[in-house]
Parts: structure tokens; C-alpha cells; sequence
């Protein structure tokens, strides 16, 4: 009964993403487009501080960002029983950007600053949708917490609407413009650092909780019926996807369509059983996201944003899986 | 008569503000047996079993499952003695019969554990013994209807409990899958375990119980074995139509009188 295609295709996977990996550490504009050879690499100290101190953490970020994105999106899709969630909706990114909005206005210009506010804000927005959920006195969890999410996501938007508005256009609204089409150009390893403990906190729970996942997309009364903490496994499920989402976001800007298009590749080759699609979307993300970076710094000489190239390459994703049936969305209850 | 699960002046509502679903109500499954629920559209079968299985906490009066009351259980304790057949599953991802059939075996793993060997071995077995180890591969959503309620027993045995609580299990089916779903429940009792099912169809129902559970409006308006149960006068009372109930060869029937529309 095992599933032939996941022990197949999983280490062609692992070493696909390590080749990745290591193909991204040589890919980029210096000292030519598009491609580092090897002795440059080992001759060129320039060379090597430009891989050490700017590329690598921003390879690790990227790597990191599509995994959890990747493992948010799968999780949120499967606790909430609705294929087209993705790991902003709770409120998530709009909120997130809110808190990047009101740094740069207000507190202070520092990346580091910034990351807090998003952060905070970002758990802040989670927190509100959760407390909502719980005052809606009809429907059921999935259905209250949606409707959270999205009136929590509208308000935070309507105060980055705001604060653009009110922004100074010559040097606080390019900054936040920017910030808000997403990317990873500005990442250090000290905002590698800042995002680390959440993100391996976020996959390490989402891996080792991924068959569980399964039991979590049944109905309320069947998932008890089979002795499931529904309350208590969904939010240890929720806070960890989110808060690694929420930290993630605060360093890259908002990144759409990952967390939404992986999940969906992953369960076409290999099953709807998380215990196998999980762990695939997380390397798949890791890849995806490591080779839309790759793009975003190499193909213009200027930084494409990587928001934008996501948005892209998932939009047509999602089209080419929509005719040709990969996405079977069923009724959810 | 050895009991399984009793309930003792249950009321019930939804809402402190709504109306009382289940009011007064005093109930014993017995172990090893079949019961049969019935009543009209509305009358509180699917909370009563949800009650049953611990899911819905009466607002008032007192729950016993195996000699214990429900709240003295862990919810995984609880599982592993009472398994479900909803009336509606909704699964809005594509499992495999298998993957699905699996899933059974989560009241005997925590949260962070996957299956072992001996939980797959389960599975198969359950696979077989409801008749669809064929099925195993196939997409959940992708099978008839008769073949998803076999699917759902399957998921049930795989959970090995000694009660199965069912609700409208035979409900859209042809006499066939009826019939398969029906003496697989027998069989069931015979090897010693309970079932609980609701149903609309007296005739399933007596074909399949030793025990009946007439409802209506939230209260219990007899319960016994079928003689005592289904007669003409009980459901014609609680149907509000004539009802004629007919035996033949020993083998009793419920039929609808003819030219008496409403």
C-alpha cells in the first residue's frame, strides 16, 4: 500500500534541492550575468564576500521562505478543509505589512525595526481573527475563522491604504512600495538569525504533525469520533504555521502564491495524504523559491521583485493546474 | 439485558435560547446487539447519537458508556470504545480508500506519531473484512456511494471499537448496498460488537435489529424489542399517516396504506 511515486521521486527531489542550492551560490550578476564560474569563486576574494555575506543568507532566507510558505499553505488548506486558502488569509500578510507601514512611517527605517513591527502586527492580525472567531455566534470553525480572516485582512488594508496615502512620496512611500511587492534583496544574516527559530520551529511541527494533519481535514464530529483535541491540535497547528509565516513576511515583503500553487503540485504526485504531500511541498517550495530568486536577481540588471515573479509564475501555474483538472476542489463542510 | 451505553433524563438544545431538541430522554443500548433509531424528519436522531458518542454534552442528565459516565473518558479513550459513521463526510481532499481507511488507527497514536506496521496490517484486515480490499487504491470521491459507506465501516473497524454508532447508513442506497451494508452490521453483532444505527426505513431497520428506539419530538415513544416497537398504532401515531404493519411467514412489515394522501 506505500506509495510507489513518493520513495521514487523524494531523493531525486533532496538532490534536485541541493543542487539547486548549490547551483544558486554561483548564480547571479558579478562578475558577469548570470553565472560565477568556479575559479572566480576560488581566486576572487571579492568574489567571496559577495557569496558569503550577501548571497548565502539570502539563499538560506529564500530557501526557509519557500518551505514555510510551502508547509504553512498545506496545513492552513487542510485544517480549514478549502483548497484555496493560503498562509496570509488569516490576516497574516495585510497585518504584516501594516506593521512594516507604521515602522517606516513612524518608528524607525531599520531593518530591524521593521521585522518587529511586521511581526508583531502579523500575530497581532492572527490573534484578532482567532478572538473574532470566537464571538461569531453561527456556523462552524472553518467557516467563523474565514470570515475573521477576511474582515481582519480588509481593516489592515484599509490602514496600509491609509498610511500610503499619508506617506511622504519622495522617501517613505518608494520604501514601502517596494517592501510591499515583496523580496529578499536587502536580506543579512542578522535577519537570517531573527527568522531561524521561528522557521525551523514552524516546519519542525508541521513535519512531525503531518499525518495528523490528515485526521484535522474530517469533519468536526468524525475527527472526535477518532480522538482528536480539535481546538487544541488545530491552534498548536495554526500558531506555529503563522508565526513562522508572520516572521518570514516581515524579511521578504509579501510573497503570494507559494503557499497556495506548491501544496496543490505536491498532492497531484503524490496523494492527498499529508504524511507524503507535506514534507513534498516543503522541498518543492525550498526549490521554487530559491529559483524565482535566482531570476529575480539575475534576469534585469536591476532587482525584479520577487512578490511579482511568484505572482507570475503561480498565477500560470494555477491555470495550467485549474484546465487540466489537477485541482479537484470538492464540497467542504 | 447487559447495557452499553445508558442515558439517564437527558435534555438537550443547542443554544440556551432555542427550544429543547432532546427533552426527558432515558435510553439503553444494549451490547452486542443492532439498534435501530427511528422517527420522523427533525425529531433528534443525530443529536441523540452524538450525545451517544460524547460529542454533544447534555445540558442536563447523565451519559454512561461501558459503566463510566462519558466525561470520566479521555477523548481518546472515548475513541477507541465508540467509532462514527456520519451521515455526511464531507472530504475535500482525495484521499485513497486506503489513506482514508488509515486514518482509523489515530485514537491508538499521538499527535506527533505516524502508523507502524501493525497499524497497516489492521487496516488491510478492515479493508477485507467489509469486502473492499479491491478498492484500496482508489480515490474516496471517486467510488459509488454504496462503496463509500463500506469505506466509512471499514475506517470504523479499523478503529476496533466495541460500539459503532451509524447514522442513516443505508440512506440513498440501492436494495443491493443495502443489503451488503446490513448483514456486514449483523455479522458484526454476531462476533459480539454493538451498532447504533438511525434510519428512515422501518424495514431495514428490522431487517438488521434485535432492538428498536422509536423517537419523537425529542422524546423516546418506545423502545423494545420489534413486536413491542413497531407496530401499527406507534407509527401511524408518530408518522401521522396509516401505516399498516403486516407479518408474513413469521417476517414482519411496515407498509404505507394506499389512497390515504395528504
Amino acid at each position: 500500500m506505500e506509495n510507489q511515486a513518493y520513495r521514487r521521486i523524494i531523493p531525486f527531489l533532496l538532490i534536485g534541492i541541493v543542487g539547486v542550492f548549490l547551483a544558486s551560490i554561483l548564480i547571479g550578476r558579478y562578475p558577469e550575468p548570470f553565472w560565477m564560474p568556479w575559479r572566480v569563486f576560488r581566486d576572487d576574494p571579492l568574489a567571496r564576500q559577495l557569496v558569503l555575506k550577501l548571497r548565502l543568507p539570502r539563499l538560506i532566507t529564500a530557501l526557509l521562505l519557500g518551505m514555510v510558505l510551502s508547509a504553512a499553505g498545506s496545513v492552513l488548506q487542510m485544517i480549514f478543509r478549502n483548497p484555496l486558502v493560503e498562509p496570509g488569509f488569516l490576516g497574516v500578510s495585510q497585518g504584516a505589512a501594516f506593521g512594516a507601514a507604521v515602522s517606516i512611517l513612524w518608528l524607525n527605517r531599520h531593518p530591524l525595526v521593521i521585522e518587529l513591527s511586521a511581526t508583531f502586527f502579523g500575530l497581532l492580525a492572527l490573534a484578532g481573527a482567532y478572538f473574532l472567531s470566537t464571538r461569531i455566534r453561527y456556523g462552524g470553525w472553518v467557516l467563523r475563522l474565514l470570515l475573521s480572516g477576511v474582515a481582519v485582512s480588509a481593516l489592515f488594508s484599509a490602514g496600509v491604504g491609509v498610511l500610503k496615502y499619508i506617506a511622504d512620496p519622495l522617501t517613505e512611500l518608494p520604501e514601502l512600495t517596494f517592501w510591499m511587492l515583496g523580496g529578499l534583496y536587502s536580506v543579512t544574516w542578522q535577519d537570517l538569525l531573527f527568522v531561524l527559530p521561528f522557521a525551523l520551529l514552524g516546519i519542525g511541527v508541521t513535519y512531525v504533525m503531518r499525518w495528523r494533519v490528515n485526521l484535522l481535514s474530517l469533519n468536526d464530529e468524525t475527527a472526535f469520533s477518532l480522538g482528536a483535541s480539535l481546538g487544541r491540535e488545530r491552534l498548536i497547528l495554526l500558531l506555529f504555521t503563522v508565526s513562522a509565516t508572520a516572521a518570514l513576511t516581515a524579511i521578504s515583503g509579501i510573497i503570494g502564491w507559494i503557499g497556495l500553487i506548491i501544496p496543490h503540485i505536491a498532492r497531484r504526485m503524490f496523494g492527498a495524504s499529508a504524511e507524503k504531500s507535506l514534507p513534498a511541498a516543503m522541498l518543492l517550495g525550498g526549490a521554487f523559491s530559491m529559483l524565482a530568486d535566482d531570476l529575480a536577481r539575475t534576469l534585469l540588471p536591476g532587482e525584479i521583485p520577487l512578490g511579482i515573479l511568484t505572482s507570475a509564475i503561480g498565477a500560470v501555474l494555477f491555470i495550467y493546474l485549474m484546465i487540466s483538472m489537477g485541482i479537484k476542489v470538492r464540497s467542504h463542510g | 439485558m447487559d447495557k452499553i451505553i445508558s442515558l439517564e433524563g437527558i435534555h438537550f438544545q443547542y443554544d440556551p435560547l432555542d427550544p429543547l431538541v432532546l427533552s426527558d430522554l432515558s435510553l439503553e443500548i444494549p451490547a452486542g446487539k443492532v439498534t435501530a433509531i427511528l422517527g420522523p424528519n427533525g425529531t433528534g436522531k443525530t443529536t441523540l447519537l452524538h450525545i451517544l458518542l460524547g460529542w454533544l454534552k447534555p445540558s442536563q442528565g447523565i451519559t454512561r458508556v461501558a459503566g463510566k459516565q462519558h466525561r470520566d473518558y479521555s477523548k481518546r479513550e472515548l475513541s477507541r470504545l465508540i467509532g462514527l459513521v456520519p451521515q455526511f463526510e464531507s472530504i475535500p481532499f482525495n484521499f485513497s480508500v486506503y489513506e482514508y481507511v488509515l486514518l482509523g488507527r489515530s485514537p491508538y497514536l499521538n499527535p506527533f506519531q505516524l502508523p507502524g506496521e501493525e497499524d497497516h496490517k489492521i487496516a488491510c484486515d478492515a479493508l477485507e473484512a467489509a469486502g473492499i480490499l479491491h478498492l484500496a487504491e482508489k480515490p474516496v470521491m471517486e467510488i459509488s456511494g454504496g462503496e463509500r459507506q463500506l469505506v466509512h465501516i471499514a475506517r470504523v473497524f479499523t478503529q476496533q471499537t466495541a460500539v459503532l454508532l451509524l447514522d442513516e447508513p443505508t440512506a440513498h442506497l440501492d436494495l443491493q448496498n443495502q443489503n451488503r451494508i446490513l448483514s456486514l452490521l449483523k455479522r458484526m453483532a454476531a462476533g459480539g460488537s454493538t451498532a447504533v444505527m438511525t434510519t428512515h426505513d422501518p424495514n431495514a431497520a428490522i431487517y438488521a435489529a434485535e432492538h428498536f428506539v422509536l423517537m419523537n419530538r425529542g422524546r423516546i415513544s418506545a423502545q423494545g424489542p420489534v413486536e413491542a416497537v413497531i407496530t401499527t398504532e406507534n407509527l401511524s401515531e408518530i408518522y401521522q399517516i396509516p401505516i399498516r404493519v403486516e407479518k408474513n411467514n413469521g417476517y414482519i412489515m411496515v407498509v404505507m396504506e394506499k389512497g390515504r394522501d395528504l
